[in-house]
């Protein structure tokens, strides 16, 4: 078979890959070249940050003067809201100034840190993943240890997060959500009734190809998927660095005393 | 759910609950009456004997807590906070009476042996400013900033509720309830020093069985304890944690900084580990998402 052949069968096979039906989880081709763990499985450690501009709106949008446009990275376009659930996002959207809980510093949670603004970075072993992210600084942790979910309905922020592996292909169960965060700036939501299966797989060792599906009977009337890339940060000074923000508003009254201060 | 035990820790209504169920699961672990210690002894620098992970690092991941449980007085930890403290008004503050200074537990300064920090006077006089009015803060500066969710800093972290030691190649992590550290072992240089952090910048090494941390990039505003003890913004800390396979750590501070205080040399935050619970997970730490108005009152007027 020729090299043009092979170039061929393989764009056919990444067109057919990306150009998959909304929901489906298809199995992405294996990446070769990979980190893995000691364990054999791919090792996600690292500092990563998506570009895809999501968190200024996940639906295709147009560009005002404070976000950039964006073709949007819900599969199908739209997500597929309730009627009821419609007009709370149009109340969201209008309050956005004041209402987006990122104004309060509070936690983006999940999915939304993942494609938030700021890196993140990966520290994983074989029983867990510990995802850091700079705004905010708040730390998830990811089960990988054969442990399920805990009984009852807890109001987590960030989700409870359980993970197992599909081949090279890491699948994350998250239940217990508190229904308090949004997903992006302009107001997209879920309820805490939201049910989300992550997949994380590499496409290279410096990219990550990231799937949330959402299923939420509450606010959407059919599950639907988001994907989006993560690139790896490979800046030699790059780390996180500290961003408790919401210290920033009283980092004032904090002043270090100093013998000149007391004069 | 299979061998998964969550350890509850909220935000603001039940920060001392939390702090209680770390600790009496140390103490189940240590077969421990209590947490009262009336003295501790070092731990000695020398070989790890115990597990090491794949990277060769001491295994000493798992969830640690401070010997005695939540503390806010740094030179006397089971001691009065303040005059308030001295002079109980309510019944609830009668009931927790402290028992005779030789009952209590040491000081957290280790060095000098008086266990007192020698501030300068200019700097004692801010130190017990802050202290006459913690538990009236009539200024927005009176509020102690663990009340507002802010980082607990390099020393305070360590005085407060349990906290979690992750470990990976390159890496020791800190998980605090309020904050968390990673400190680096890749060598990497320290980050540019006009950038001041609550919870400094931290590269560290291994001695045997003591972790060597070197802190930077402080901004010092945590203050070393709720009694106000404090350093400038250009000390350097350099902490020597010091692990034994029995479950006892020492983390022993040395801060130099001569801008407050005269030498000085060391805190000591004894610390017990877990113990070999199948499997320990803490609720989310989060804070500033619960905390309301708390610690904003001041500074809303």
């Amino acid at each position: 078979m020729s090299t043009l052949n092979l170039a061929v069968l393989a764009a056919l096979g990444l067109a057919l890959w990306v150009g998959s039906a909304p929901g489906a989880t298809p199995t992405p081709p294996a990446a070769t070249g990979i980190p893995r763990g000691a364990d054999g499985k791919p090792d996600f450690s690292g500092i990563w940050q998506s570009l895809s501009g999501a968190d200024y709106g996940l639906e295709p949008h147009l560009a005002t003067k404070d976000e950039p446009p964006g073709a949007g990275v819900v599969e199908g376009d739209q997500i597929p809201y309730q009627p009821s659930a419609l007009a709370q996002r149009a109340k969201n959207f209008a309050a956005r100034a004041t209402a987006d809980p990122r104004h309060k510093c509070f936690t983006l949670g999940t999915p939304r840190g993942i494609y938030g603004s700021e890196p993140f970075q990966i520290f994983q072993r074989p029983r867990d993943l510990t995802l850091l992210f700079e705004f905010g600084h708040p730390v998830r942790t990811i089960n990988t240890n054969g442990t399920e979910h805990p009984d009852g309905h807890i109001d987590f922020w960030l989700g409870d997060s359980r993970g197992h592996w599909d081949g090279d292909t890491l699948v994350v169960d998250v239940a217990d959500f508190n229904g308090e965060t949004w997903l992006d700036r302009v107001g997209d939501f879920n309820s805490d009734e939201l049910h989300l299966v992550e997949r994380w797989s590499y496409l290279d060792r410096n990219t990550i190809r990231y799937r949330a599906t959402f299923e939420d009977p509450k606010v959407y009337t059919r599950p639907w998927t988001l994907e989006v890339l993560l690139y790896r940060r490979l800046e030699p000074n790059v780390q996180i660095i500290e961003n408790y923000c919401a210290t920033q508003d009283f980092d004032e009254y904090y002043p270090v005393p100093s013998a000149k201060q007391e004069k | 759910m299979r061998n998964c035990r969550l350890i509850r820790r909220y935000t603001r209504p039940l920060f001392l609950l939390g702090a209680l169920v770390i600790a009496s699961v140390t103490a189940s672990a240590q077969g421990m009456q209590g947490w009262r210690e009336t003295s501790f002894v070092p731990t000695p620098k020398g070989e790890w004997t115990g597990p090491r992970l794949p990277d060769g690092q001491p295994d000493v991941s798992g969830h640690w807590s401070n010997t005695i449980g939540n503390h806010n007085n740094l030179t006397d930890p089971q001691g009065p906070l303040g005059a308030d403290d001295e002079a109980p008004q309510t019944a609830r503050q009668n009931a927790r009476q402290p028992r005779p200074r030789s009952q209590r537990a040491p000081s957290r300064i280790s060095d000098p042996p008086d266990g007192q920090i020698p501030l300068q006077p200019w700097a004692r006089a801010k130190q017990q400013e802050f202290l006459k009015f913690l538990n009236n803060p009539i200024r927005p500066e009176y509020v102690e900033p663990f009340a507002r969710c802010a980082p607990g800093g390099p020393s305070k972290s360590f005085m407060w509720h349990g906290y979690e030691i992750r470990q990976y190649p390159g890496y020791v992590v800190f998980l605090f309830d309020s904050g968390n550290r990673v400190i680096h072992l890749d060598g990497k240089p320290h980050l540019p020093s006009n950038l001041k952090l609550w919870n400094g910048d931290s590269r560290g090494h291994w001695e045997g069985n003591s972790l060597v941390v070197d802190t930077t990039n402080n901004n010092s505003k945590a203050r070393l304890g709720r009694t106000g003890e404090f350093v400038s913004e250009n000390a350097t800390i350099v902490e020597r944690f010091t692990f034994d396979p029995f479950t006892i750590t020492i983390p022993n501070r040395r801060i130099t900084d001569k801008t407050p205080a005269d030498d000085w040399n060391n805190l000591t935050f004894p610390a017990k580990h877990a113990g070999d619970e199948p499997i320990i997970e803490a609720y989310e730490r989060v804070c500033v998402e619960g905390n309301g108005d708390h610690g904003l009152v001041v500074s809303s007027k």
